[in-house]
């Protein structure tokens, strides 16, 4: 290391013994690192696109993402991504006020935002959690081989292919088992009792169920799950990771390392891919919930 | 295979952190008067190999990702309508195709990441050994760059077979045709660099001067197979083995064996044995040669590649004797390398000692270090820099280190 | 901060502390500003579909505008919370170009798969069979008899 410290303004930037870009090494890494990260994601995405462009029939994201916790089977499209959304950008603006604190040298700041970010890290890990949770147990009547079943959405099988239409379903409900009637009937019926429903036989079940308010579904695109689960999952991950980065930074600030070092810059990076992870976010937004 | 496929996450993860490393070493870090026109070319080269890597590699990541999760979760990117043993698997939706997209999106990009630092290494050693400046150091920049770019828009010329759309395939033809310019540059500037030059005919120049030589004739064949129409007929043949192996394998081995040989001083203090060295090279080069040369009439004829007997057909059984003389040939070669190797770990301990920290009389930094450099390579202040690293016979003097100040009334380079 | 604390960076970005939290409230007011309108067009696209008239290129449109505004929203993002803004060119550039790969990228992909989807409705008539949405909207199904549903456009 050199002891002859450049402290005198240069015009040439680019010519050795000083950072052209005015940044440290580190958080150039960061940067590029960041840049990386990008092209996986967007492996990612792209993969994506092109499956999509690949199907003749892909699932419309407002009847797939329409449930809110606590609300039911009521059909709010979007309102609970966009719940996920906001508490990403929130904690982003936190992470910048945390950034900017530490620039000024302020623990207590620091201290201050960073939890602010790492709750809403947690509270986005936690909708995500929630998310994941009803589409793998929601059940969805769907159309299969001639009769009836209740799918939910995974790896294997997409419950939300094209709507199958009244005579159709008719023809469907009488393959239909005896099992799947009753949920059909449960979830078509929420006031009915289970002890009256389970009393009813087949036919009954049958007359008592209206084609017209079973939104009764073929099968959609399989890889739409895949993606869904596989990207979101990644990002998931990210966030995860990004949640823990920042815990190590608290504790850290905590310690008084930077206090001694004299300078946050860590905490910068850490920034920088907080940022990245709602960055990515935002795409993720678009390519599953919007388009 | 999913430990392989996880090995190659790792590989991909540690590829990564070394690139990054090596792209701000290069961008933020340089000594002091080290402006990015007086870097070496072997850095330069170093570089955009490092771009290269992760930029190309995470896609690659992300492709594995999507083959892990097909082989053990049940998803169907990849897969569909697949018959296994008379059984239909229960996936559908997926494509093939976009594997290899994804896979040769690195694909692509990973020649050169083989390709480049051979090329940096070669020009490097070209221009010291024939006590010459690089021909065009600008140019050789520039092409460097373009063959960058261009390395990530030319992946699916390896596809033009697979039932990718033929329009896109088109794109691709005309993508990659554009490589050969910048790769002509460069074979042009290697060689004006040696054109009446002095040159010092060591182990590791003979080697340079045989990767330029392995560049042309197997870059030419490239152009052959970079047209989808002719790809028809020579996909999967011999043809392709062989121009792959001249020119991204033998060719980056050259590279790196000039480079070896021409550092291996700096590495361990002793020189490695320049007879070893010269057998090394021309049976290593004649083998070459005769190995894959053969390989092109063999391909054009139509005699696939991945046969390991073709004696049941008929049509492909048509050159035993030729085949027969391939594998003899690439023995005798392998043997050259096992010398090679005893070569190496022999001169480590027992080669001729180096007596002066710049043997070659070469210009760049790496020669002002003592002759064992220890930690942080210079004992105290890191040198500054004065010039760019290619002022060889210049104002009479055969070379002038970058260290150097210039001088009062020096002459332009 | 008044001297560097490395070597390799020899000045600091000042922002007046008033400026810098006028600059980030009026980010994040944009973002959440766009964030809703693109919600909105969801919802809007949404209608769309579940009415009966085709309206397939009004949607594109609509998605196309979506995309926009999330390119407007990573601009904001990178430019002003991860202060890219702010660097000196040169290292934009280095962030910038590079990016640029992306057009090439997702325009081959989106082409390749579009054109296997018309290869496969070409030589696999079961795949077409089993995923060809009927023609569209619930309208017009009802008076389709079972019998002529499948396999014929
Ligand atoms: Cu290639």
């Amino acid at each position: 290391m050199s002891t002859q410290a450049t402290t005198v303004h240069q015009t040439k930037w680019w010519s050795g013994g000083k950072s052209p870009f005015n940044m440290e090494y580190g958080k150039l890494m960061m940067w590029y690192f960041l840049m990386s990260d990008a092209f996986t994601f967007g492996a990612f995405l792209i993969s994506y696109g092109s499956i999509r462009f690949s199907q003749n029939f892909w699932p419309d994201p407002n009847v797939v993402f329409n449930a809110f916790p606590g609300a039911g089977h009521a059909n709010l499209p979007l309102a609970f991504v966009s719940v996920m959304t906001f508490i990403l950008i929130i904690s982003s603006v936190t992470m910048v006020l945390a950034v900017h604190a530490g620039h000024k040298g302020d623990k207590q700041g620091v201290i201050k935002w960073m939890i602010w970010t790492i709750i809403g890290g947690l509270a986005f890990l936690g909708c995500q959690a929630w998310e994941w949770h009803h589409l793998i147990t929601g059940e969805h009547a769907v159309l299969v081989d001639g009769k009836i079943e209740m799918i939910g959405q995974n790896m294997r099988g997409n419950p939300w292919g094209a709507v199958v239409n009244g005579p159709e379903v008719t023809a469907a409900l009488t393959n239909t088992s005896h099992e799947t009637l009753m949920s059909l009937m449960h979830s078509a019926n929420a006031s009915v009792s289970h002890e009256k429903i389970a009393a009813m036989s087949d036919a009954e079940l049958r007359a008592a169920l209206s084609t017209a308010e079973l939104h009764v579904r073929e099968k959609g695109p399989v890889a739409f799950g895949g993606y869904f689960y596989g990207i979101t999952g990644f990002h998931g991950f990210h966030v995860f990771s990004g949640v823990i980065i920042n815990i190590v930074m608290l504790i850290m600030t905590q310690k008084n390392v930077f206090q001694n070092k004299g300078h946050y810059l860590m905490i910068e990076k850490a920034g920088l891919y907080w940022h990245f992870v709602d960055l990515v976010w935002v795409f993720v937004f678009l390519c599953f919930y919007l388009i | 295979m999913d430990l392989w496929i996880v090995s190659m996450a790792l590989f991909v993860v540690s590829s990564l952190l070394g690139g990054l490393n090596y792209i701000s070493t290069i961008l933020n870090l340089r000594t002091k008067g080290m402006s990015m026109t007086r870097l070496p070319l072997t850095i330069w080269a170093m570089f955009f190999t490092a771009v290269l890597g992760v930029l190309s590699f995470p896609v690659l990541l992300s492709g594995l990702i999507l083959l892990l999760f097909d082989r053990n979760l049940g998803t169907s990117f990849y897969l569909s309508d697949i018959v296994v043993n008379g059984e239909i698997l229960p996936n559908e939706g997926g494509s093939a195709i976009l594997f290899q997209h994804l896979f040769w999106f690195l694909g692509h990009p990973e020649v050169y990441i083989i390709l480049l630092p051979a090329m940096g290494m070669v020009s490097e050693i070209l221009s010291v050994n024939s006590r010459k400046p690089i021909f065009g150091y600008m140019a050789m920049l520039g092409s460097l760059f373009a063959i960058t770019i261009l390395a990530f828009l030319v992946w699916a010329h390896h596809m033009f077979v697979t039932g990718l759309n033929p329009f896109l395939g088109s794109i691709f033809v005309l993508l990659t045709l554009l490589i050969a310019v910048p790769s002509a540059i460069k074979v042009f500037n290697w060689l004006t660099t040696l054109w009446r030059g002095n040159i010092r005919f060591t182990p590791a120049t003979l080697f340079a001067i045989g990767f330029v030589s392995l560049f042309i004739s197997g870059g030419l064949t490239g152009i052959f197979l970079g047209n989808s129409t002719i790809d028809i007929h020579l996909h999967d043949t011999m043809f392709v083995v062989a121009h792959f192996h001249i020119v991204m394998g033998v060719a980056s081995f050259f590279g790196m064996f000039a480079g070896v040989y021409h550092w291996f001083p700096k590495m361990f203090g002793r020189y490695l044995n320049s007879t070893l060295g010269y057998i090394h090279f021309w049976v290593t080069m004649i083998g070459s040669y005769l190995i894959f040369w053969p390989m092109h009439y063999q391909g054009l004829a139509g005699i696939p590649r991945r046969y390991l007997d073709k004696r049941g057909w008929v049509s492909f059984n048509d050159f035993p004797e030729l085949d027969k003389m391939i594998t003899i040939v690439s023995i005798i070669v392998f043997a050259m390398q096992l010398m090679f190797v005893f070569n190496f770990i022999y001169s480590i301990f027992k080669g001729r000692k180096v007596t002066s920290t710049n043997p070659w009389g070469a210009n760049t930094l790496e020669w002002t270090t003592p002759i064992r450099p220890g930690h942080g390579n210079w004992p105290g202040e890191i040198p500054e820099v004065h010039r760019w690293p290619y002022d060889y016979s210049k104002d009479g003097r055969e070379f002038i280190p970058q260290t150097e100040p210039i001088g009062e009334n020096e002459s332009k380079h | 901060m008044e001297h560097p604390a490395f070597e390799e960076v020899s000045f600091h970005h000042h922002t007046d502390d008033a400026e810098f939290k006028r600059r980030v409230k009026k980010t994040t007011i944009l973002l959440s500003v766009i964030t809703i309108i693109e919600l909105a067009i969801g919802l809007f696209i949404y209608t769309l579909h579940k009415s009966d008239v085709n309206r397939d290129f009004l949607i594109l449109g609509f998605k196309g505008l979506v995309c926009i505004l999330t390119l407007a929203k990573a601009y904001y993002i990178v430019s002003v919370f991860m202060h890219l803004g702010d660097e000196i060119r040169n290292m934009i550039m280095t962030i910038v170009v590079p990016l640029m790969l992306f057009i090439w990228f997702i325009f081959a992909f989106i082409y390749e798969g579009n054109s296997y989807k018309n290869l496969r409705n070409t030589y696999d008539l079961h795949f077409k069979e089993t995923t060809m949405p009927k023609k569209h909207g619930n309208a017009e199904t009802h008076e389709v008899k079972p019998a002529e549903k499948s396999g014929k456009e």
